[in-house]
């Protein structure tokens, strides 16, 4: 399908034709020059996993039915499916395993340039996780809390849920997961699994492959649920911060610097370095100093900690270094458009990798480890304040465009919030709304930006719609950043959109709060990988309820999914009971069992079940009839 | 007395069912091979031979087909050729290539923009010429004889079915025996008034 509109994103449709005017391809040229896009492909029939290979289905039944080795459709669509799951289950526990050894370094004195910055979190980790912390000191707790976290990666006792899956979901779901056999016990082991399972002439069955997916799925809310924490630990748990978001945050006046990615690891060790070296940016000539700006996840990182401004999100990644004021992007990894080291190079912008794993042909490597972060970030921003000295000020085009953004919603900063209106009984004040119909229920914004579908539109079409029929929302990712940019993460944006009750109840908060208003029309809770927190408050209602949380009026909505980790994180959404929408359509459509399975089937297993609709305001409406299906079942 | 004019038969077409077509391309790759050197695939691409498809998938309202020449009765490429190279030969719009000097008269004419031109050598700087020239669906003349093909590549290719070659006459003989047998069941039960 094309696509005529590229970005409902005023920034983005502002700098387009600066695109075209410098002669630089940006991702909606390459997506348009790819239609049409092989039909094979889109609905999961090219099987691609033997020498034998490629193999096609023929959807219409007159072609082939089987590939060389005999696997037909649902075999081909499933082997696929759960080998994206493991996918993306990967890239989020890399991640996870990079911030765990980080831990585990700087408690032996390894990695000096990080410390605890948030001793209450520790603890709290630590008792989930059944380690003491009574005269202990900060370090050995947290060595005790690294090595607990790595046995996720080392366990073989298949029958035993990996620790932190114990640590945070409810009894119910933990028994439901098990029984049917999907309660992950190491997650190198449960992807390892899924591709060994997907090799050729191994598993055939569709059911049995899903399952297989579901595992490996479950396996990647660990690894995200681990490396959120234990970010928390390092760098400290976001609390509410008031900043901006979109390109007018990039300042004509001071050395920008983007970080890029996903990881706060190396990105907030930057933030520190500039606060010192801002002198040196201003001996160069900028009036305001070292300005850091985020883009996609480590954006959000560093904007929900410490409020630096984000940039934009994946789709318009390019747009950022299309200002001609970018004097630095440095990334880690994830969702770095390859394409960025040639837009860089029609600049003076230093386009810079940081891990040895992710390299990008063009880019400026400065090799990063946790061990010496702080030399590193150094190197970084001295590459920029010397690429500042070569901007061109005629060349610079940044659109006034940016909007007020409250963030920093970590499950803490909710509960604590909460916890000023009851002080007593924390959860109440949520509990209670839910139940007299002021909250109808709470939707989920997650994932990325697509460009089958015109960016940031979805999610602004349907977050609009739920907030009306008084859903409260929450969100992250490339989904928050969306909402960041278009303002609707502001108390007016509550005033604006949010129906008479959720409009109460938050104003209520707000006000408690002392904000002197109500809380944003959409809570930012973080990166992608910080999905884990909005499971968290969904499992403390479940707890004090005495629920799951299928039964919670809980719903997720990934409007513009594109990454495999999309992927992964949907599924577990589903196998944690969670009716969940894409925006949108899987390759999977080859297949009506495999289809069926994930939509339909899955229900009577887990609760959860994939709804799929590219139409926004259909979508709207299916998700509000999860929430009410889901109160009916509470007796709301 | 004037000799009886032999009729002219319409030409062959290539014709894709858009239903059908899932827009993977393989007839863009079948066609540019078949152009070629006569080698596969593989060897063209290993060899960096500067292969061209004279069809293009596209997707316009959801719709997704190859577009190529339609061998037209009337066709303005033949009248827009300044040198004769484009013209009604051996039942199809042929361009004999020996002749074309590549001015993209025929290419702005045509209007299903199923004319390109392009050359077969890689690119000189210090060339006096590109040697380019016309280049559009020959219904895979040369190919088929020199493989005893009954069908282009593009109709072999296709994993659907979606494309076929169409010959007008037999394809008109289809429509009208498939409605008369529909109007007979009717007309069984039909009397007309005298």
């Amino acid at each position: 399908m094309t696509n005529h509109i590229p970005s409902s994103d005023p920034a983005v449709k502002a700098m387009l034709p600066r695109a075209k005017e410098c002669g630089v391809e940006t991702v909606w040229d390459r997506y348009q020059a790819q239609q049409p896009q092989c039909g094979f492909g889109s609905l999961g029939l090219c099987c691609r996993n033997c020498m034998k290979g490629p193999c096609r289905i023929d959807p219409f039944g007159e072609g082939p039915q089987y590939g060389i080795c005999g696997a037909d459709r649902d075999t081909i669509v499933a082997r696929q499916l759960i080998r994206m799951m493991a996918g993306g289950g990967a890239a989020h526990s890399e991640h996870g395993r990079h911030i765990a050894l980080t831990l585990l370094h700087m408690a032996e004195g390894k990695a000096p340039d990080y410390r605890v910055r948030d001793e209450a979190k520790l603890s709290a980790v630590a008792a989930k996780l059944g380690i003491s912390t009574k005269d202990r000191p900060v370090e050995e707790v947290a060595r005790d809390v690294a090595l607990k976290t790595l046995e996720d990666f080392q366990s073989q006792d298949y029958g035993t849920g990996a620790n932190w899956l114990t640590a945070t979901l409810t009894p119910r779901r933990l028994k439901r997961l098990k029984d049917a056999g999907l309660l992950a016990h190491n997650i190198d082991a449960t992807i390892t699994g899924v591709m060994a399972r997907t090799n050729v002439g191994c598993d055939a069955d569709p059911t049995n492959l899903v399952l297989g997916g579901i595992r490996a799925a479950i396996a990647d809310y660990d690894g995200m649920t681990l490396a959120t924490e234990l970010s928390d630990i390092l760098f400290g748990t976001p609390k509410p911060i008031v900043t901006a978001a979109n390109l007018g945050v990039i300042k004509p006046t001071a050395v920008n610097i983007a970080v890029g990615g996903h990881n706060p690891l190396l990105s907030d060790i930057v933030c520190d370095v500039a606060a010192e070296m801002q002198e040196a940016a201003m001996a160069a000539g900028a009036k305001d100093g070292i300005n850091i700006v985020g883009i996609c996840c480590t954006g959000n990182e560093v904007m929900m900690r410490h409020g630096i401004p984000l940039a934009t999100n994946y789709l318009s990644q390019e747009m950022a270094v299309l200002t001609g004021a970018l004097d630095a992007m440095v990334v880690d990894m994830q969702c770095i458009m390859p394409s960025m080291p040639r837009v860089a190079e029609c600049f003076h912008t230093q386009f810079i990798t940081t891990l040895d794993e992710n390299r990008i042909p063009g880019a400026l490597h400065v090799s990063f480890d946790e061990k010496h972060a702080d030399e590193a970030a150094r190197k970084i921003v001295e590459i920029a304040i010397a690429a500042f000295g070569r901007r061109d000020p005629k060349g610079v085009r940044i659109p006034d465009i940016k909007n007020t953004a409250v963030v920093g919603f970590s499950a803490e900063a909710i509960v604590g919030a909460l916890s000023l209106v009851n002080p007593d009984d924390t959860l109440k004040p949520l509990i209670d709304n839910v139940i007299n119909g002021n909250i109808q229920g709470v939707c989920l914004f997650a994932g990325c930006n697509n460009p089958q579908s015109t960016q940031d539109e979805s999610f602004q079409v349907i977050a609009k719609k739920l907030a009306a029929a008084n859903v409260l929302l929450l969100a992250t990712g490339c989904g928050a950043a969306c909402f960041a940019k278009h303002g609707l993460m502001t108390g007016e944006a509550t005033e604006q959109f949010a129906g008479p009750g959720l409009k109460a109840v938050l104003t209520a908060i707000g006000k408690a709060a002392g904000l002197g208003g109500p809380l944003p029309l959409v809570l930012h809770m973080g990166s992608c990988v910080d999905n884990s927190r909005a499971v968290a408050v969904a499992v403390a209602l479940a707890n004090k309820l005495g629920v799951d949380i299928s039964d919670l009026p809980v719903v997720a909505s990934a409007p513009e999914a594109m990454s495999e980790k999309a992927v992964a994180i949907g599924t577990w959404s589903v196998a944690l009971g969670l009716p969940t929408h894409l925006g949108t359509i899987p390759p999977v459509m080859g297949s009506q069992t495999v289809t069926k399975l994930i939509t339909e089937d899955v229900k009577d297993v887990l609760g959860g079940y994939f709804l799929v609709d590219p139409n926004p305001e259909t979508a709207a409406e299916k998700l509000l009839a999860a929430i009410k299906d889901r109160r009916a079942g509470l007796g709301l | 007395m004037l000799p009886n004019p032999e009729p002219i038969r319409e030409n062959v077409i290539v014709y894709t069912d858009p239903e059908r077509c899932l827009g993977c391309h393989s007839c863009e790759l079948a066609c540019a091979v078949a152009h070629g050197e006569g080698l596969g695939l593989l060897d063209s691409v290993a060899r960096r031979l500067p292969l061209h498809a004279r069809n293009r998938v596209v997707v316009g309202d959801g719709v997704t087909m190859p577009i190529q020449c339609r061998q037209c009765e009337d066709a303005p490429c033949t009248f827009a050729c300044p040198t004769g190279a484009c013209r009604q030969a051996g039942g199809q719009v042929r361009i004999f290539e020996q002749a074309c000097i590549g001015c993209k008269l025929c290419a702005m004419v045509c209007p299903f923009g199923a004319i390109t031109v392009r050359s077969e050598q890689a690119f000189d700087q210090n060339a006096r010429t590109h040697r380019g020239v016309a280049k559009k669906c020959d219904l895979c003349a040369d190919w088929r004889v020199a493989n005893g093909k009954a069908v282009t590549a593009c109709v072999e290719a296709c994993p659907t079915g979606a494309t076929r070659l169409v010959d007008l006459k037999v394809y008109r003989q289809a429509l009208a025996e498939a409605r008369a047998r529909e109007l007979a069941q009717s007309h069984r039960h039909m009397r007309l008034p005298v």
